[in-house]
């Protein structure tokens, strides 16, 4: 096999094991506690601008400023960028989240969390020594530098790989664990589950936090291996792309939205690659948007459960009668 | 002084384009219970009809007449075919939210599609002479959009007041069920409701891309929170709420452009996260603006 087509794999593969992070992330809040995080996208995007600050060094070497603007940076190694860049979800989470975690009508919260997103965007692009405003960060180098390409991009999907299976073993704790019977039951229904004394307020806290640290380090992943990052690659659009995924795949069970983030995050663009070119082609973006958005609504229409729906959790007693048969929504 | 007052102005004019649109928001969520996020893609496309229109040598107004239509189709369209069935089958808001944001990003790219992702201008100047009022300048296409407004909201404020048809949206925008049980034929009334809404959608799509000096497949959308932040600071659904909040908001935007360029629409953006975090309600309720005296 040719040095480009196993690169060209190995990207696949990168690419399908970002998206199934950032998707579980976003089916935490979304799927199981039923937070409508609009705002997701932003935490990918701190991951991947503090891993590409940590790796690539400061900006300012005494009073001369390189080519690039940013905040702050060290050049530490690999595998440091990545583990601080999602601590740096985490903690964003933990400050923001009181603020937004409001009961609010989940229609205006939504709202409110994608203008958040914009703000975000916005801000990013017009402060210049922030992030390098609307150009982004770029040259970040690949961890193992010295090694082919072609080597360089597997080992790379192996360290995808293994993030992928941490962050299924953390998902698989919270799944069977009492806080998922929380975090369904709000739900559900948040003052029913409130009234039963549960802590509401800190359950959605908790899965924010978790969700969107693994969606900084999806996004600490994803800049490690493509190598750049600007505004333009994370606009509101993107966390609908996530939404989408969600649901196609299947809410709140983990393999269902495994396959609608390979399905969105990976299928599309590049089935798109493979049309016969019509056109400009600035139009293929357009058309994958296009199908995306006409296949979310065949999708809530026709099967809104999913293409894997949510398993029926069955509660046994001791004595082997199924009393309680809890079919989610 | 007188940069003040330009800002003013400034802000003025934004505010003329957003309450042509967040009205004719306001109303759609007045009405259906949705935020209808595809709505600056109805604007756009009844701008780059009224574009080509204009640039087969058709006259400004009949253009905005057509683009109005354009409009009051489209957003029917839209309801019947779309919002209306998921209604029906008891889908919850947020649902409905992902489904005007699927729509948005259908008609946006759909748009982007057939046109191309260039930039246009209108072949229209109607007046580059500058008039001065109170030290501020306005450009002859500027007056007209502020009239426009104005005329518009009158229009509006006469056909609520004081036909059958206007009691009847707000009989029903106040209270849904009591209105039917009064004999209000509620899907006539929502059909109407609709297409006045769409009708501002068309031409509030013309005048925004009238005032741009150029607009591409994006330019409305970008346009979209600051239409939903006027329409939830008056209050989701109040019509007078929105053409308050339209000033106010415009003139925040006007206002921050003096000092700092490129954040003037951001702060409309954190006013709307502030008011949904705080004050879900908007002005609602402050003002009484939809209470009759006595």
């Amino acid at each position: 096999m040719s040095s480009g087509l196993s690169i060209y794999i190995a990207t696949l593969f990168v690419y399908a094991g970002v998206s199934i992070i950032a998707c579980w992330g976003l089916d935490l809040q979304y799927g199981s506690t039923g937070i409508p995080n609009f705002a997701y996208i932003i935490f990918q995007a701190i991951g991947a601008y503090v891993a590409a600050m940590l790796t690539l060094g400061p900006a300012k070497h005494g009073s001369v400023i390189t080519y690039q603007q940013y905040l702050f940076g060290a050049r530490l190694p690999y595998p440091l960028p990545i583990l601080l860049a999602t601590f740096a979800g985490a903690a964003l989470s933990v400050v923001v989240g009181p603020f937004l975690l409001r009961r609010l009508r989940e229609d205006y919260l939504a709202i409110a969390m994608l203008v958040l997103s914009l703000i975000a965007t916005v801000v990013t692009e017009a402060d210049v020594g922030l992030v390098n405003g609307t150009t982004g960060i770029f040259n970040v180098p690949e961890p193992f530098g010295s090694l082919s390409p072609a080597t360089q991009s597997w080992i790379y999907v192996g360290t995808v790989a293994i993030g992928v299976l941490i962050c299924a073993a953390v998902v698989r704790r919270i799944v069977h664990s009492p806080l998922d019977r929380v975090l369904r039951s709000v739900r559900e229904n948040e003052v029913a589950a409130s009234s039963l004394g549960k802590n509401v307020r800190g359950a959605k806290l908790a899965t924010f936090i978790a969700g969107n640290t693994m969606a900084a380090f999806s996004g600490a992943l994803l800049i490690e291996f493509i190598g750049a990052w600007a505004p333009s690659g994370w606009e509101y659009a993107e966390t609908f792309v996530y939404f989408s995924a969600v649901i196609i795949g299947g809410r709140g069970r983990r393999g269902g939205v495994a396959v609608g983030a390979v399905i969105l995050g990976v299928g599309i663009s590049e089935a798109v690659r493979y049309l016969p070119t019509f056109g400009d082609p600035s139009l293929v973006g357009a058309v994958q948007f296009m199908f995306i958005g006409a296949l979310i609504i065949a999708f809530l229409w026709w099967r809104p459960e999913g293409i894997l729906p949510e398993r029926k959790r069955v509660f046994r007693l001791p004595d082997e009668a199924p009393l309680v048969e809890v079919e989610s929504a | 002084m007188s940069l003040i007052e330009q800002g003013i102005g400034f802000g003025l004019i934004q505010a003329s384009i957003i309450a042509i649109a967040s009205v004719g928001f306001t109303m759609q969520f007045g009405i259906a219970n949705l935020l209808n996020l595809a709505f600056t893609e109805v604007m756009s496309l009844a701008g780059f009809v009224a574009y080509a229109t204009l640039s087969h040598s058709v006259n400004l107004w009949l253009s905005l007449i057509v683009a109005a239509c354009v409009g009051a189709v489209s957003s029917l369209a839209i309801s019947k075919l779309l919002y209306d069935p998921f209604r029906r089958r008891g889908a919850k808001p947020f649902t409905l939210v992902i489904v005007s944001l699927a729509l948005n990003l259908l008609l946006q790219n759909g748009i982007l599609a057939v046109v191309g992702p260039s930039f246009f201008t209108y072949p229209v100047t109607l007046g580059q002479e500058n008039i001065r009022v109170l030290h501020a300048r306005f450009s002859g296409d500027e007056l007209i959009i502020i009239g426009i407004a104005v005329g518009i909201m009158l229009a509006l404020h006469l056909l609520l007041r004081f036909t059958q048809i206007g009691r009847a949206m707000r009989a029903m925008s106040a209270n849904r069920d009591l209105a039917r049980s009064s004999g209000i034929p509620a899907a006539r009334v929502e059909a109407v409701v609709w297409a006045i809404s769409g009708a501002l959608a068309g031409i509030a799509g013309v005048v925004l891309f009238l005032n741009v000096s150029t607009f591409n497949p994006a330019t409305a959308s970008s346009f979209l929170v600051v239409i939903i932040a006027a329409a939830v600071l008056g209050g989701a659904g109040e019509v007078y709420g929105a053409m308050l909040a339209a000033v106010i908001v415009g003139e925040a935007i006007g206002i921050t452009s003096l000092w700092i360029p490129s954040y003037s629409t951001v702060s409309a953006f954190v006013l709307l996260v502030i008011v949904l975090m705080l004050r879900p309600e908007g002005v609602r309720g402050i003002l009484n603006l939809s209470r009759e005296a006595a």
